[in-house]
């Protein structure tokens, strides 16, 4: 039997406006790669997409700021005069603000489109890939496998076209969000199988999994389902992949975060 | 340049929790937070029990996981090789808090991630750490890794076996366990910090 004198730091760091960054980030990243892509071909048709884009982004920042314990002393600000490339949220953080003056410039029509929303293409995939890149670098989160460096940017871009396919003509978006449903899907059947191949603590994760199975069956059969109806009925297979793609994002950032070294020796 | 380290010999440790009250007076800790803290296991079978008190906290690692992933650099080591936080830097993202194996750190409600600093005010005046100096065992002992003069040594040399905390992780702890309660009989264990 294992008790404590004082506690260790293993209660949850993240909350439930973690969750929602997690969310917005993805509609941030997804909508400004998505504009990226298609700003490419014709500049001049993307501007609503654009300013949908940068209204993600204020949000998503807007969130940030305001769920921070260190909101009102600004220290943001050393996010942009530091220079720390190992550290995912450094690269998420110039990630969104380089997306924000591109889309900006895009949406304004200042300058040469093209070149933007090829820069756009960059950026935003670094804000698709951050969220999964600053969960797996976590080698004391077993349940935060490598996997996710997959998982996270695909499910963020599926996560971005369930809202597009109701914004924009459905023979544009749904072919995207089907085939971004069907890697969700393909990524997420594979997660467990990673948390079982992995050492002792992952392990231990896989355990913590088969207690959260459920929620990934209902994300999983969520995920089939948009990749199912996405030609048929892309505004229902928009709500299936917004639906699935968050429950599961969301299991996987809140149930890895707790500490598996606090009951084990 | 130091190599500031710390040895707890759990064969001495009685679980009185004189340091972690240190700790917290020393530091000023928040209520409901912890630098240290003390885990408690009882082992064994009757009649051959025992129970194992370990003190646990930052254990200021070689290789430290939770420095990386700073996006301000508020987590840094010292080139004395404390792992310390700029609190004016911090932007309370808890990424460090993610990173750490140990469950080392909390965020301090004035909105900055906090931890054992081994007391480096202290040891800026030539003073052991608050916990070093309450223990009423005299378990705990500090000094500099590269100091040959140092009391680590003798005591490292002494000990039956030397441990750190999940060597796995590759970190380097720069805070070992000597003569663990629960590892009596087994292979004594190298540590990485002493080759």
């Amino acid at each position: 039997m294992t008790t404590f004198y004082g506690l260790p730091g293993a209660e949850a760091f993240w909350h439930w406006t973690t969750l929602v960054h997690f969310l917005l980030v993805a509609l941030a990243g997804g909508t400004a790669f998505y504009t990226a892509v298609l700003g490419i071909r014709r500049p001049d048709a993307v501007r609503g997409l654009a300013w949908l884009a940068l209204a993600f982004i204020v949000l998503d920042l807007f969130m940030l700021w305001a769920e921070s314990p260190a909101r009102f002393r600004f220290s943001h600000v050393w996010l942009f005069l530091s220079f720390e490339p190992a550290s995912a949220i450094w690269w998420g953080a110039w990630g969104l603000a380089t997306s924000a003056l591109m889309l900006l410039l895009l949406a304004l029509g200042l300058g040469p489109a093209r070149l933007w929303a090829g820069l756009l293409a960059l950026s935003s995939s670094v804000v698709l890939a951050y969220p999964g890149y600053a969960l797996a670098a976590n080698a004391a989160r077993p349940l935060w496998d490598h996997l996710l460096l997959a998982f996270f940017p695909a499910s963020g871009l599926l996560l971005a076209l369930a809202v597009l396919v109701w914004l924009r003509p459905a023979e544009e978006a749904a072919p995207w969000l089907q085939v971004a449903a069907l890697a969700s899907l393909a990524l997420a059947a594979l997660y467990p199988v990673a948390l079982a191949s992995g050492g002792a603590d992952a392990r231990l994760a896989l355990v913590l999994w088969l207690r959260g199975w459920g929620w990934f069956l209902l994300g999983g059969g969520l995920l089939f389902l948009a990749a199912f109806l996405a030609r048929r009925a892309p505004a229902l297979a928009g709500a299936c992949a917004l639906a699935g793609a968050f429950v599961l994002r969301s299991w996987i950032v809140e149930q890895g975060q707790h500490s598996l070294f606090v009951h084990g020796f | 340049m130091a190599r500031y380290a710390m040895l707890i010999d759990l064969a001495a440790c009685v679980g009185c929790a004189a340091c972690a009250a240190a700790c917290v007076l020393e530091n000023e800790v928040p209520p409901g937070h912890n630098r240290l803290w003390i885990r408690q296991r009882e082992l064994g079978t009757f009649p051959d029990l025992t129970v194992e008190y370990r003190p646990e906290q930052c254990l200021h690692c070689e290789h430290p996981p939770c420095v990386p992933v700073c996006p301000t650099g508020a987590s840094h080591q010292t080139e004395d090789g404390l792992v310390l936080v700029k609190a004016e830097r911090c932007i309370a993202c808890a990424a460090c808090i993610a990173a750490c194996p140990y469950d080392a750190r909390f965020m301090n409600p004035a909105g900055y991630a906090d931890k054992c600093t081994f007391c480096e005010h202290r040891i800026a005046r030539g003073e052991d750490p608050a916990c070093v100096e309450t223990c009423p065992t005299g378990c705990r002992v500090f000094g500099d890794l590269d100091d040959p003069a140092s009391p680590l040594h003798a005591w490292i040399a002494a000990a039956e076996r030397v441990d750190v905390l999940r060597p796995e992780m590759g970190t380097a702890p720069k805070l070992l366990y000597l003569n663990t309660p629960s590892k009596r009989g087994l292979a004594r264990q190298e540590s990485e910090v002493e080759s």
